[in-house]
């Protein structure tokens, strides 16, 4: 077999991986790290990372960022602090994350910490209550009633929060009645609906992220609904099931009556009728 | 002009003796398998009767055909609103009994039956469930008027009838019936085309046969509940409708189909009819009186030069033009006039024609004598036992004039011929009949001969098939020519 042949593939996985690497680590970290983190912004799931550098090494903080997991398991004590310090939260291992990238993550993350204001400081959300047409305007864009500016898709499509409409919204996601509570505040589910992390929401958002003006009527209505108590919306597919069943039995009542004369057989009834020459 | 050609044929009911030859020659080479056991694309009704499907012609039930009011063709059984409503169900499909429940006889108990008392039986086992069941009807029920009093009794074309005629059909003496075999007619406006939302079936161009397609076909059944004549049949097995299919694989390699080879009363004839398919919409569009008139006025004359021309530039084989000046149906159908097609009230402009039959004469009980009510040997046609209004019901939309010609022609030609043979009758007498008949000498003795003594060649002038220009149309035969060995169009299904 030629070298060419046994090396080609190999050759094409590295250009291919730097390409991913050649990404402007601002963008990635917008993309990935901004749910979870600030620069200068406070904790949300995780920490503050402004001027992580004074807190650990930089060989450490390369090799955490890269795999935290691994870390955790080796029963490094800094590593199962954070982990402690995030109430359980385990930093996930960030696909397209390699050693280089790590590496030009930390570089910005110090350049961005000498800044007076960086521009990973976060959203500012204020702990005064929402008003009620805050709370209106969140859910008529979680149900649709308003247009996402940025042409991103309803998130009734695939949530539900109890009590949005007669039927639920959408089961495919999960449902978002205490979500509120399990991102812990405001400012977390802000970061979170600025750049949604998880692989379904990602790539769908990347393109068509939500604008401030749009994340803060949604983070009023989910605090609502989560503060209106209850559990999630389980009544919904019994309701839905139930609905479908007596929808159903109508139809099946109308196609009946109007089908009355509908045919049936020919013969038996002539028979039936022994003759007599007239329509059986 | 747009002229196609069609292979049609002309059944002449006055020859056939309702032997089912026919049915049985077609049920061992397409019929005979899985699914297919109580379809039967050839049979022979008696008339009157029922037939079969019950009662098929009752289109107040089965809703078959076409529909001309308004001035616009449409299905009676279904249209596109009405598929999205019926789309689970289409109300108008006839019953497994109204067909029958296809069974065979458990002859293995002849021999292994364990001795008793009795001689052993075959019991009649169903061929749907297995099981043993008890027959309720088949698929000739009332074959020779068997159960008339039911069956023929009820027969649509009836209905025209005086009470009186109606009570005389069924007396001694005047009792009457006749044979009708039915194939599926290859309408030039075929009902069951126009209502397969797969579009799965076809008229061939070549030659107007008309096709399933077994791969399209989806088992939405329009085409069941819209053709008129019920000839398309679902095969249950398989999930495909089939119909007759005019044995196309036999035409083409010109042997008449196995319905007409086999036929023992020489009744079938089978031959091209050139037609002009512009006209096809405004013709089945006419009022019921002009239908007969207007559908034979579609057959156009191959003997036209300017026909020939417009058929040329069609793409039609000078072979196919040269067949279809040699075609009997030409003569029955366009030159002398009598044959007729069947039910045209139905609007699919049927390519079958029929030769009505002629019928014995009427004769009443007199003192326990059997007397004859008319002198002559050939009656006057209205004294016939089959009333004309009957005969018109079947082929002449329920007009009488093309069925009355049609028989006064017949009538003639017998006049003419016994005059000839036995000369018991005045030429002059024969002359004048056939002079009123719209006849002539010449005219008589050329039906005589294609109707007695007529040979195979010249019962069935099938045009060459030319499958290698229909295939041309499709696809390039040089395209693999130069190409690497051969292969499959689909691949070979092989057991493991």
């Amino acid at each position: 077999m030629s070298p060419i042949r046994t090396i080609g593939p190999f050759v094409l996985i590295w250009v291919l991986a730097g390409c991913a690497s050649a990404q402007d680590p601002a963008d990635f970290f917008r993309e990935n790290c901004t749910n979870c983190h600030t620069i200068g912004g406070g904790r949300l799931t995780g920490p503050d990372l402004k001027n992580v550098g004074a807190r650990q090494n930089r060989s450490w903080l390369a090799e955490f960022v890269v795999n935290p997991q691994a870390m955790i398991d080796k029963g490094d004590p800094y590593a199962a602090k954070l982990v402690e310090e995030a109430r359980g939260v385990v930093m996930p291992r960030v696909a397209g994350l390699t050693p280089a990238l790590a590496q030009s993550l930390l570089n910005l993350i110090e350049v961005e910490s000498k800044l007076p204001k960086s521009q990973f400081a976060g959203l500012e959300i204020s702990d005064r209550p929402f008003t009620p047409a805050e709370i209106a305007r969140g859910r008529a864009l979680f149900t649709g009633g308003r247009r996402l500016a940025n042409g991103g898709p309803v998130c009734t499509s695939c949530h539900t929060v109890r009590g949005v409409a007669a039927l639920g919204g959408g089961r495919l996601g999960p449902d978002l009645t205490q979500a509120f509570g399990r991102l812990q505040g405001r400012k977390n589910l802000a970061s979170w609906l600025l750049a949604p992390p998880t692989p379904t929401m990602q790539p769908v958002f990347r393109k068509k992220a939500l604008r401030s003006d749009e994340i803060l009527p949604l983070v009023a209505y989910l605090e609502a609904s989560a503060k209106a108590g209850g559990a999630d919306d389980s009544a919904g597919p019994l309701n839905f099931f139930l609905l479908g069943l007596g929808g159903t039995a109508v139809a099946l009542i109308v196609f009946g009556s109007s089908w009355k004369a509908r045919f049936r057989a020919v013969r038996r009834p002539l028979v039936a009728g022994n003759g007599k020459g007239s329509e059986a | 002009m747009n002229v196609r050609s069609q292979i049609s044929m002309v059944f002449h009911l006055d020859k056939c003796i309702g032997c089912h030859t026919c049915s049985i020659a077609c049920k061992n080479i397409w019929t005979d398998r899985k699914g297919a056991e109580y379809m039967w694309w050839n049979n022979v009704e008696t008339k009157p009767g029922t037939g079969f499907p019950t009662a098929w012609e009752d289109q107040e039930k089965y809703k078959g055909g076409w529909d001309a009011g308004e001035g616009e063709l449409r299905l009676r059984s279904t249209s596109k609103p009405k598929t999205v409503f019926n789309i689970f169900h289409n109300p108008h499909m006839p019953t497994m009994d109204d067909y029958y429940e296809p069974w065979t006889y458990d002859y293995k108990a002849l021999f292994d039956a364990p001795e008793g008392p009795d001689q052993p039986t075959a019991r009649p086992i169903s061929m749907v469930t297995g099981q043993p069941m008890d027959i309720e009807a088949g698929p000739n029920w009332d074959d020779d008027l068997g159960g008339s009093p039911v069956y023929a009794e009820n027969d649509r074309n009836l209905e025209g009838l005086t009470p009186d005629q109606r009570r005389q059909l069924f007396a001694v003496e005047r009792l009457v019936f006749f044979y009708f075999p039915r194939i599926c007619n290859h309408c030039l406006n075929p009902a069951c085309v126009a209502a397969c939302p797969s579009g799965a079936l076809y008229k061939r161009g070549e030659d107007g046969i008309v096709l399933v397609d077994q791969n399209r076909c989806r088992a939405w059944r329009a085409c069941i509940a819209a053709c008129p004549y019920k000839k398309v049949f679902f095969n249950w097995f398989t999930g495909k409708s089939e119909k007759c299919i005019l044995c196309f694989p036999r035409l083409e390699t010109g042997q008449a189909p196995a319905c007409f080879h086999s036929c023992v009363g020489r009744i079938r004839y089978l031959g091209v009819l050139l037609y002009d398919a512009e006209r096809i919409a405004e013709v089945a569009k006419r009022p019921n009186e002009e239908l007969v008139e207007a559908h034979r006025s579609l057959v156009l004359d191959p003997f036209d030069p300017e026909v020939i021309a417009a058929a040329h530039r069609n793409g039609i084989h000078p072979s196919v033009i040269e067949a279809a000046q040699k075609s009997p149906v030409y003569q029955f159908v366009k030159v002398w006039k009598i044959a007729l097609p069947p039910h045209i009230e139905y609007r699919t402009l049927p390519m079958l024609f029929y030769v009505p039959p002629m019928a014995p004469v009427m004769a009443g009980l007199e003192g326990g004598m059997v007397n004859h009510v008319s002198d002559n040997l050939f009656h006057d046609i209205d004294e016939s036992r089959v009333p004309m209004k009957f005969l018109a019901s079947l082929f002449g939309a329920g007009h009488e004039a093309s069925v009355r010609y049609a028989l006064r022609k017949q009538k003639a030609v017998r006049w003419h011929r016994r005059a000839l043979t036995v000369g018991d009758v005045e030429p002059a007498v024969a002359e004048r009949m056939l002079r009123e008949a719209d006849s002539s000498a010449e005219e008589a003795e050329a039906i005589y001969k294609l109707t007695s003594l007529c040979s195979f060649e010249e019962r069935f002038v099938i045009p060459p098939a030319h499958r290698e220009e229909a295939i041309e149309m499709m696809r390039d035969p040089l395209e693999h020519k130069q190409g690497v060995g051969f292969g499959f169009l689909s691949g070979p299904r092989r057991s493991a």
